[in-house]
């Protein structure tokens, strides 16, 4: 839980320095470079949650591998992080800068799971249906989960879009049995 | 023999299931981060409401306590074993509510509105959220009807109104449920044609048995069926053995059965058996979600706890139908130490309290009150005028006799009017001694007080008095029964009246013999 709270402050604060220098996208770009590397390389993310490595070896591999990619600001983030000994929250600081960064584009992730793959223009369809739906910009994840029998299941941060047939059969059995007490 | 064909069937069964819709279905969830001990974190639910109902697996329900920046603190209704760790929790978007209506009456419930007494379900009118605010100045008015209690001690020196909140306070086993149990008892009568056509208004009565033991709570309810006291009576259990959240929420499930009532113009009384473990459960519910204990480890807003509880009794004006809620809180204190948290608390907010002794229990004063240090603050303006009138002088002669008992050893060594005074104390204490489940009719109440403080029980001695008052309200309830009749009408002892009752008491002293 208190992760939570300081990787949020992290975050907003790189975002904010973001925004004051006008580096905003390059700088998301670059933390979804290093968000999807550190997603990735298992090794990466042991390396910097040990607590027996040293700051300045942790500062010296990053530096070599991401030197020649990113913006120099970046790089300093990086470094500072390190130098405040919270490398080990860098995947959930970067993971909520992009949350925040969503949020000032006004696009929304949304998560839809289905128990068939959906051809391209079956998601594309979907996609424009929740564009309309939500009047915003989506970036939609599609996976798969056979449990949901039929339809789909799509997740909004916390609102729930439940049409699939797991579902459905979950409340055709509340109705039957409602019939015995109930708490509510 | 009869066949039932297949196609039949499917016809049934279409039309039963036509009336389900296949539609997207819409709502909020979180995810479980950490449970335990009845109380569960969740991450997620970012719109769930502070006291909203939320939904677990296993139709388990939770209470919405604490809202954080990044997690929400839920009481767990049922088990917390049937939670687990990364279950999915759904909003109800409903704040936690009970079902409210007449046919509660005569039914043992939950603090749910779930029946438990094996009658079957409750047809109830509407659902009331459990947590409602009490009203404002504008909607209520002065305490005018009294609350009859049947005891005779407390309907004559501390008078209860309808609306008004009277504590029951005392040390265990001194008779606080006793004294609730018979005011209970004694509402039947406002229930008879007889009441009706004396302008008395029906009171109906709500038990909350609070963290009580189970056989405690089948006591009582086997009491009041066996006096005939359950058709107007509802009991709310959440005994010892429930999730402390049940327990917590009792008193104001039953201050809104109370309520439905009340709205509709009728007289509800509701009493709290009792509230200081409701306060213990709140504690325990309280330190699990982490808030920061005070005194006695109790939360910052325990006060609060009970204030806005009490402040739902109320007598609504005449514009709203004139409907009252009475509260009879009951708080149980250690070794008679009232400066403790929790009673001192409830002491504030209540219009007066009725002290129970362990020494006066003891020393066979039943029921057991101080009536030196118990008072009620609004219940006067209700008194029926007849009983204010007598009840002045008795007050008084108790109030005399307790400044002179430590005296009484000296026996005959005391002045005549100091003998007076103490012979004349311990015959009026030996007369407000009630049986249990005795209640008394306000009328018969009048009568053995004007007696009592008129002299005509001077010349008996101390253990007949018992006796006497029994005879002599039998001798006018067959001779000169108009009497009480009046004094039920007319509510007020005139002048006739008294020589009335002077009259048929000279008679009745001159035959009367003590036994041997």
């Amino acid at each position: 839980m208190i992760n939570y709270k300081v990787s949020y402050r992290y975050a907003s604060s790189l975002l904010k320095m973001a925004k004051d220098k006008n580096i905003l996208e390059k700088i998301a770009i670059d933390v979804e470079l290093i968000k999807n590397v550190l997603k990735e390389n298992i090794a990466l993310r042991k390396m910097l949650e040990n607590p027996v490595i040293k700051p300045h070896i942790k500062t010296s591999i990053l530096e070599e591998i991401f030197k020649s990619k990113i913006d120099k600001e970046t790089m300093n983030f990086l470094q500072f992080v390190i130098q405040k000994d919270r490398e080990d929250l860098l995947y959930d600081i970067f993971q909520k800068f992009i949350e925040l960064y969503n949020e000032i584009l006004g696009i929304v992730n949304v998560d839809i799971k289905t128990a068939f793959e959906f051809d391209d223009e079956q998601k594309e369809l979907l996609k424009n249906k929740f564009e309309k739906y939500l009047n915003k910009k989506t970036r939609i994840g599609f996976t798969l989960d056979k449990n949901i029998i039929g339809g789909f299941f799509a997740k909004i941060g916390d609102t729930v879009y439940d049409a699939s047939i797991q579902h459905q059969l979950e409340l055709l059995k509340k109705q039957f049995v409602s019939s015995g007490p109930s708490l509510n | 023999m009869a066949e039932v064909r297949p196609d039949e069937i499917s016809v049934i069964l279409r039309k039963q299931l036509s009336g389900f819709e296949s539609e997207v279905d819409i709502y909020d969830v979180g995810t479980v981060l950490q449970v335990g001990d009845g109380i569960a974190q969740v991450y997620g639910l970012s719109k769930v409401m502070a006291s909203e109902l939320v939904e677990f697996p296993n139709d388990v329900f939770g209470l919405v306590l604490n809202l954080d920046e990044d997690s929400v603190g839920c009481v767990l209704f049922g088990e917390s074993t049937l939670v687990k760790e990364g279950d999915t929790v759904k909003r109800t978007k409903r704040v936690a509510s009970m079902p409210v209506g007449e046919k509660m009456l005569g039914r043992v419930i939950t603090p749910l509105g779930v029946p438990i007494d094996g009658k079957g379900e409750i047809d109830y009118e509407k659902y009331q959220p459990i947590e409602r605010k009490a009203l404002g100045v504008i909607q209520r008015q002065p305490v005018k009807e009294p609350l009859q209690t049947g005891i005779t001690a407390i309907d004559a020196m501390i008078p209860i109104g309808r609306g008004q909140r009277e504590l029951i306070i005392g040390d265990r086993q001194t008779g606080k449920t006793a004294v609730a149990v018979d005011t209970i008892i004694n509402q039947k009568y406002t229930h008879t044609e007889e009441a009706k056509n004396l302008g008395i208004k029906p009171v109906y009565c709500i038990y909350v048995a609070i963290g009580q033991k189970s056989s405690t709570i089948a006591q009582v309810v086997a009491k009041l069926q066996e006096q005939d006291a359950m058709h107007y009576t509802t009991v709310i259990s959440a005994a010892a053995s429930e999730p402390a959240p049940l327990q917590f929420i009792a008193p104001y499930s039953g201050a809104t059965l109370g309520e439905f009532f009340r709205d509709n113009g009728k007289h509800a009384l509701v009493v709290y058996d009792d509230l200081s473990k409701q306060a213990a459960a709140y504690r325990e519910l309280s330190l699990l979600l982490r808030r920061p204990p005070g005194r006695e480890a109790y939360p910052g807003d325990v006060f609060y706890l009970h204030s806005r509880l009490l402040e739902r009794a109320s007598k609504l004006s005449e514009d709203l139908g004139g409907g009252s809620l009475t509260a009879l809180p009951i708080i149980e204190t250690q070794q008679g130490d009232v400066s403790a948290y929790i009673p001192t608390n409830v002491i504030s907010i209540t219009d007066g309290q009725i002290y129970l002794e362990s020494n006066l229990f003891n020393a066979g004063v039943r029921p057991a009150i101080n009536v030196g240090i118990s008072v009620s603050r609004v219940g006067g303006n209700a008194q029926m005028k007849a009983m204010k009138k007598v009840a002045g002088t008795l007050k008084l002669d108790l109030a005399q006799y307790r400044e002179l008992e430590a005296f009484a050893k000296f026996g005959s060594d005391l002045d005549k009017s100091t003998q007076r005074t103490l012979a004349k104390g311990a015959r009026l204490v030996e007369l407000l001694k009630q049986g249990q489940y005795n209640p008394v009719p306000v009328e018969k109440q009048v009568m053995s007080i004007y007696l009592g403080t008129n002299g005509y029980m001077d010349n008996i001695s101390i253990h007949e008095i018992k006796h006497f008052e029994k005879e002599i309200l039998e001798f006018i309830e067959v001779k000169y029964n108009n009497i009480f009749e009046i004094i039920k009408k007319e509510k007020q002892l005139s002048d006739e009246t008294i020589s009335e009752i002077k009259k048929a008491a000279d008679e009745f002293s001159s035959i009367f013999k003590e036994s041997e």
